[in-house]
């Protein structure tokens, strides 16, 4: 008898618990099977292939030729555009940043909050075009500027040299800094200043002892976030660059689309993952950095 | 309130006015020029807007991304609910998983895609919606959760199943009315980024209205730049416009 009542009880009891670990996961079901199809799945199968080689053997060849010419020089101005866009960006988009989150009316900050999302986000060709109509050989801006004396064609320039696309870079990444910085600006609190100045530290102290040592973490979080968004960004290069100036997400574009070919079949994907490791140092950071300011942040 | 003009402040905007807008008036000054007539004239978006492509493609866009919102508020509203819910020792998983899209380049994304996506998904220009939900997730999923963060969320919920509301009632005619903020900056977000998608789209040998520009400008640089300059002024005037005429929310909270 008392095993009957423990094999009824048990399997009850297991079931309860079956239940509720299937409806644990059940509700989130549909978001994991899209995610891991549309996202996790290529992802993997991106980075298997990276390390097959024509013949679907094990190799390392598309990483190592990856790291030979004209690939290395892609990767060298990459990484060059991406940090100088972003360092460019960082520290005017930190200061007007700060001004308009605290000297601001909301409607203005909240206008400039769309427009900044404008500009960050809608990028890619018509920016492109943009740059060309305006600081292009016969641009408008070009003719003003030549007007007073001033001849930006005179030396190398032109739009698709790494200077030229550096500029037209900035016109996305300082609106972007704008948009990740400001929620550490709204961060510092007026009690802060004021708590400092009861201490006897001046405005000169309060920042370097007070208000610098806060905003410097998602200050490094938000230039890596630039970084990241120089590096990979692909429309505004492709529409500015007939091929002379070598970065790597055109590269990869270019081998994707057969217009370059390669005797090694996967060295595109070889590219891309190089690219995700990149990539990863500078947002993983990012957001290891945004989620701790971001406790702080919210109280 | 002090109504004295803030020195520092017009400085810097001032300096953001001309970085932002001498480009962009100067690109438009080009875009109006007529170099056959000479002068000025609206000659190239007359040629932009009479072309039967324009329409065709501003329209494929625009129904590729309200899909994509759609397909996006579906399968988020109800994940993000529940796991704020539940407590369900997913919601960590899941919170880490919806950054990963932000680490991967989208022209990795691209190839990856390429080579793994089987044919009939490949074939139909629907994979595009469920990929550019993906791109506009770590946005779309953080804008979500800070909404539902801010509610008590559990209140209003165990209110509206106990007064006879099913669950899907719930999340249609409460949760969503309640979270419209973040609602509607979810679907503003999801929507401008699936218009304005390049790279994925072209890599993918889609076309859409991005994708079409660049192939206008091959025939018509002028008339190229008139479309990219009406697809970045447009939505600059309409958000600005809404941004301004809306009423200011944290005013209406103080009250």
């Amino acid at each position: 008898m008392t095993s009957n009542i423990k094999a009824e009880g048990a399997p009850l009891e297991r079931s309860a618990f079956r239940f509720f670990k299937i409806t644990s996961v059940l509700p989130a079901l549909p978001f994991l099977l899209i995610f891991g199809f549309f996202f996790i799945y290529p992802i993997t199968k991106l980075i298997y292939v990276s390390f097959m080689s024509n013949e679907n053997t094990f190799t390392f060849g598309n990483f190592q030729t990856a790291f030979t010419q004209p690939y290395s020089t892609g990767f060298v101005n990459s990484i060059k555009i991406a940090f100088l866009s972003a360092l460019i960006a960082a520290f005017p988009g930190a200061i007007a940043a700060y001004f308009i989150e605290t000297r601001g009316p909301s409607k203005l900050k909240r206008s400039l909050a769309m427009m900044n999302g404008v500009l960050a986000n809608t990028g890619g060709v018509p920016l492109a075009f943009m740059f060309m109509a305006a600081i292009g050989m016969q641009g408008t801006l070009t003719k003003v500027l030549k007007y007073f004396g001033i001849d930006i064609y005179a030396g190398t320039f032109s739009l698709g040299t790494f200077t030229g696309i550096l500029l037209v870079y900035l016109y996305f990444q300082l609106p972007l800094m704008v948009i990740v910085f400001s929620p550490a600006i709204m961060s510092l609190r007026r009690e802060w200043v004021e708590a400092a100045k009861n201490l006897g530290a001046s405005q000169i102290n309060y920042w370097f002892r007070v208000g610098f040592p806060l905003l410097f973490p998602s200050f490094i979080a938000s230039f890596l976030l630039l970084f990241a968004s120089g590096f990979s960004a692909y429309a505004t290069a492709n529409a500015l660059t007939v091929g002379n100036l070598p970065l790597t997400p055109l590269q990869i574009g270019g081998l994707l689309d057969g217009n370059v070919s390669a005797s090694q079949l996967n060295l595109g994907k070889a590219l891309s993952v190089v690219m995700i490791l990149i990539s990863a140092v500078a947002v993983i950071p990012y957001l290891i950095i945004q989620r701790k300011a971001a406790r702080w942040q919210r109280r | 309130m002090k109504r004295r003009i803030d020195l520092p402040l017009l400085i810097t905007l001032t300096i953001l006015a001309l970085f932002v807008f001498v480009p962009m008036i100067s690109a438009f000054e080009y875009s109006i020029r007529t170099p056959v007539e000479g002068g000025y004239g609206l000659t190239n978006y007359k040629w932009a807007v009479a072309d039967e492509d324009f329409l065709y493609y501003i329209l494929r866009s625009g129904w590729l991304s309200a899909l994509t919102v759609l397909v996006t508020l579906v399968i988020l509203v109800p994940t993000v609910t529940w796991l704020h819910l539940s407590d369900s020792k997913l919601r960590p998983l899941i919170d880490g998983l919806s950054l990963l899209p932000l680490v991967i380049p989208v022209v990795a994304f691209a190839v990856g895609a390429q080579i793994s996506l089987p044919e009939f998904v490949q074939n139909t220009v629907l994979e595009l919606p469920f990929l550019y939900f993906i791109l506009a997730l770590p946005y779309a999923y953080r804008a979500l959760d800070i909404g539902l963060n801010s509610i008590p969320l559990k209140t209003i919920t165990e209110a509206a199943r106990s007064t006879g509301a099913s669950w899907s009632r719930t999340i249609i005619s409460v949760i969503i009315p309640v979270i419209r903020g973040a609602v509607m900056g979810t679907i503003a977000l999801t929507f401008a980024l699936s218009l304005g998608e390049y790279t994925l789209t072209v890599l993918l040998h889609w076309d859409t209205f991005p994708t079409w520009v660049t192939f206008v400008a091959q025939e018509n640089i002028l008339g190229a730049i008139a479309i990219s300059m009406m697809s970045l002024i447009i939505p600059f005037i309409l958000l600005t416009g809404i941004t301004l005429l809306m009423p200011d929310r944290s005013a209406q909270r103080r009250k």
